[in-house]
């Protein structure tokens, strides 16, 4: 294998662009409105080129108004879930760690729907309160998972099974309290939804996006040396506290990022980062970037398939991705046993 | 992936940290591929990607930056900025709007208090609510009808129409490619996001919230107003507060009857005094027996052994989803309700939870099943 060189990343990232551009471009076509690849290419070239007014205002709707819109709120949540998911998998040392099998994503869910409770129109609350939720639950899953003062795989995914199960329980009771209305739109958030657009712009939460992704990478390299061992890494001069809470705390942002703008949506945390070392490898200086392509596409192709199987009506993306999601992990899962 | 990648294999990455340390060397390492396939280059620090990691959390800087400003106004442009807001913040935007659009859209107050501009003509209309796709066969206005959901099914003539999926997760794109010039929601059965999406979208959206049957017959006129079709509007509802007045004239003198409704036999669950159903019985001559604050109270069976109602109602427009007597006589705890024994089963049409016309029909059906006797030698409310 050849040494990890920027332009071998550029080389990776330059191809997953590409892949994530196809999967625009489809999501972009398909749907219960029906639009031909002309129509498309022709609407997006008017509106790149400023010429909003020749574009008929149905095209103009279903394309900037709704499809583009959506896609890139898929691109936000898909490449925050994947990087949370390759940090928490380095952060853990546990290559079955995802937001959503540790119950973070539940946790994240379970702050914004506190803070939709007591404060509803407060901007940034339900943000910050999916951030909180994500943080406290990952904290308390690692307390809870350590056995002996060493971190066990088993016990960690048994602590997040149940802290899961747990903050739902909670959920369910709060979800009592609410009113039909908003109980509806609870209850379809939290399957993972991205038909309704969020109350902030979306360029905002790219930023948080990029910026969170950004301070796990500038840990790249010495994730590598962690996933040798903690000792090992000390040893050869890694920071691990400073590592740790680098990636603790930009890892759960992603989460309530993610969760606040689409529910809890699973499987992507966990199989985006394993697909991508498969075909990458495990150095986190291409995986990290790699999974937020890779994110991003898994989401925007899955959110495709969720507006357009049954359409018009649309499916919750969270489903998609489980059912999708769960048989590809079990063969990975089985293909690797082998 | 076993073709590329380096040749030593060891399990786990605990097994490569002992190999490592019993070795006590740390520049030749051997790799294990274990759970994270580890590669030979990881040790080199030539390209520690701290660099990019910057880079990226000074784009992030700038984008946010940005992002306030210039970044959606290409999608600002592009659609209609979001003319009806919350009301308190939206009369200036309002005002403005007024002046613009000249003589031919008015600005309305929806049920929700929401401010909504339709235009002076309605010709297009999207009801996302099976309720309201009934009302508008009611008032005579189907033609303008271009579009409904998947479950509007009364009268049968609504599934014909053009759907835009399901209830809860219609197809923004559908709405919109109908282009309409009103889409219909109600609050008893519609999500607050979609009509949030579409009025983003510079969709005109009125939402009904229906709490009583007078609070509905008064919507429903108001709906007619504003399609343009005052008249039609107050001859139905004059229509149908005669029928229900009908059904008061019948029932008059006759004891309350005391139900049970059973919106779901297994597990229990009832009705409280804040739905359309309480009302409906109400004014069917009937009272429930549950007593609680919640609108679909999970009940206990054994107290309903305890407070014995005269009659069970189960909601059924076919009859194959209810349990039948024979079943329930033969379910333990069932059996021992005095209704089960006798057979004073009612079963009236899903319409009773519907906020429609259809409501009414539901009413004066149920009053001819629990009050047999008072419709015996009287017209009045059979009318119809």
């Amino acid at each position: 294998m050849q040494p990890m060189t920027p332009r071998r990343i550029l080389g990776v990232c330059a191809i997953l662009a590409s892949a994530l551009f196809v999967a625009m471009v489809v999501s972009l076509r398909l749907g219960a409105y029906p639009m031909s690849v002309t129509s498309v290419v022709t609407t997006l070239y008017h509106g790149a080129i400023g010429q909003m007014d020749r574009i008929p205002s149905d095209f103009r709707l279903v394309i900037f108004g709704i499809r583009l819109p959506r896609i890139a709120m898929g691109i936000v949540v898909g490449a925050s879930l994947a990087v949370a998911g390759a940090g928490f998998q380095s952060l853990l040392r546990n290559p079955l760690a995802d937001p959503y099998v540790l119950g973070v994503s539940t946790g994240a869910a379970l702050g914004a729907i506190i803070s939709l409770i007591v404060a509803p129109h407060v901007p940034l609350a339900m943000q910050g309160a999916a951030f909180v939720g994500a943080a406290a639950t990952i904290a308390a899953v690692y307390f809870l998972g350590r056995r002996g003062g060493q971190l066990d795989s088993a016990t960690l995914l048994l602590a997040g099974i149940i802290s899961a199960s747990f903050l739902s329980a909670v959920i369910m009771f709060l979800m009592t309290t609410l009113s039909g209305r908003d109980l509806r739109g609870m209850a379809f958030w939290l399957m993972g939804d991205l038909a309704t657009p969020p109350q902030i712009s979306i360029s905002f939460l790219f930023a948080v996006m990029i910026a969170a992704a950004g301070a796990i990478y500038t840990t790249a390299s010495d994730l590598n040396l962690i996933l040798t061992g903690e000792q090992e890494a000390r040893h050869l001069g890694v920071n691990v506290a400073r590592v740790k809470i680098v990636v603790y705390i930009s890892a759960s942002l992603l989460t309530g990022l993610a969760v606040s703008v689409s529910g809890a949506i699973g499987y992507v945390g966990l199989l985006v980062p394993h697909v991508m070392r498969m075909m990458f490898g495990s150095d986190y200086r291409v995986l990290i970037p790699a999974s937020a392509f890779g994110g991003a596409i898994a989401i925007v192709l899955a959110d495709t398939l969720a507006r357009t199987v049954v359409a018009p009506t649309e499916l919750p993306v969270g489903a998609m991705t489980a059912i999708v999601g769960a048989p590809v992990f079990i063969y990975l899962l089985r293909r690797r046993v082998r | 992936m076993a073709a590329e990648g380096p040749k030593v294999r060891k399990p786990a990455p605990p097994a490569f940290a002992r190999a490592l340390r019993e070795k006590g060397n740390g520049t030749e390492p051997h790799f294990s591929r274990g759970a994270f396939l580890l590669e030979q280059d990881l040790l080199s620090r030539r390209f520690s990607g701290q660099k990019i990691g910057y880079l990226a959390l000074a784009t992030a800087a700038i984008v946010s930056a940005a992002s306030s400003g210039s970044a959606n106004a290409a999608l600002r442009t592009s659609v209609r900025a979001p003319e009806f807001v919350t009301p308190p913040r939206a009369n200036a935007a309002i005002a403005h709007q007024a002046a613009d659009a000249a003589s031919d859209s008015r600005i309305v107050v929806d049920e929700t208090g929401r401010y909504v501009t339709v235009p002076a003509d309605v010709r297009r209309i999207v009801s996302l609510a099976p309720n309201l796709t009934e009302t508008i066969y009611a008032l005579g206005a189907e033609s303008r009808l271009a579009g409904d959901t998947d479950y509007c099914d009364v009268p049968p003539d609504a599934r014909t129409k053009p759907h835009i999926g399901s209830i809860l997760s219609p197809s923004l794109e559908a709405i919109v490619g109908l282009k309409p010039d009103l889409v219909l929601a109600s609050t008893t059965i519609n999500r607050r996001e979609t009509v949030d999406a579409l009025e983003q979208l510079g969709v005109a959206v009125y939402s009904t919230d229906p709490h009583t049957i007078d609070g509905l017959l008064a919507g429903i006129e108001h709906l007619a107003g504003i399609l343009g079709i005052a008249p039609q509007g107050h001859k139905l509802v004059a229509r149908l507060q005669a029928r229900l007045a009908a059904v008061q004239t019948a029932l008059a003198g006759q004891p309350r009857s005391r139900v049970l409704f059973v919106v779901w036999d297994d597990p229990l669950i009832s009705i409280g005094p804040h739905t359309f159903i309480a009302d409906a019985l109400q004014r069917a001559g009937a009272e429930s027996v549950v007593e609680t604050a919640q609108n679909w109270p999970h009940v206990n069976l054994e107290s309903i052994v305890h407070s014995q109602p005269e009659y069970l109602i189960f909601v059924g427009d076919h009859g194959d989803e209810i349990p039948t007597l024979a079943d329930l006589r033969a379910r333990p705890v069932w059996r021992d309700l005095n209704a089960v024994k006798q057979g004073k089963i009612a079963v009236v049409s899903g319409e009773v939870d519907r906020p429609s016309p259809g409501l009414i029909d539901a009413i004066e059906n149920l009053a001819k099943q629990l009050h047999p006797s008072a419709f015996a030698n009287s017209a009045a409310g059979g009318a119809q």
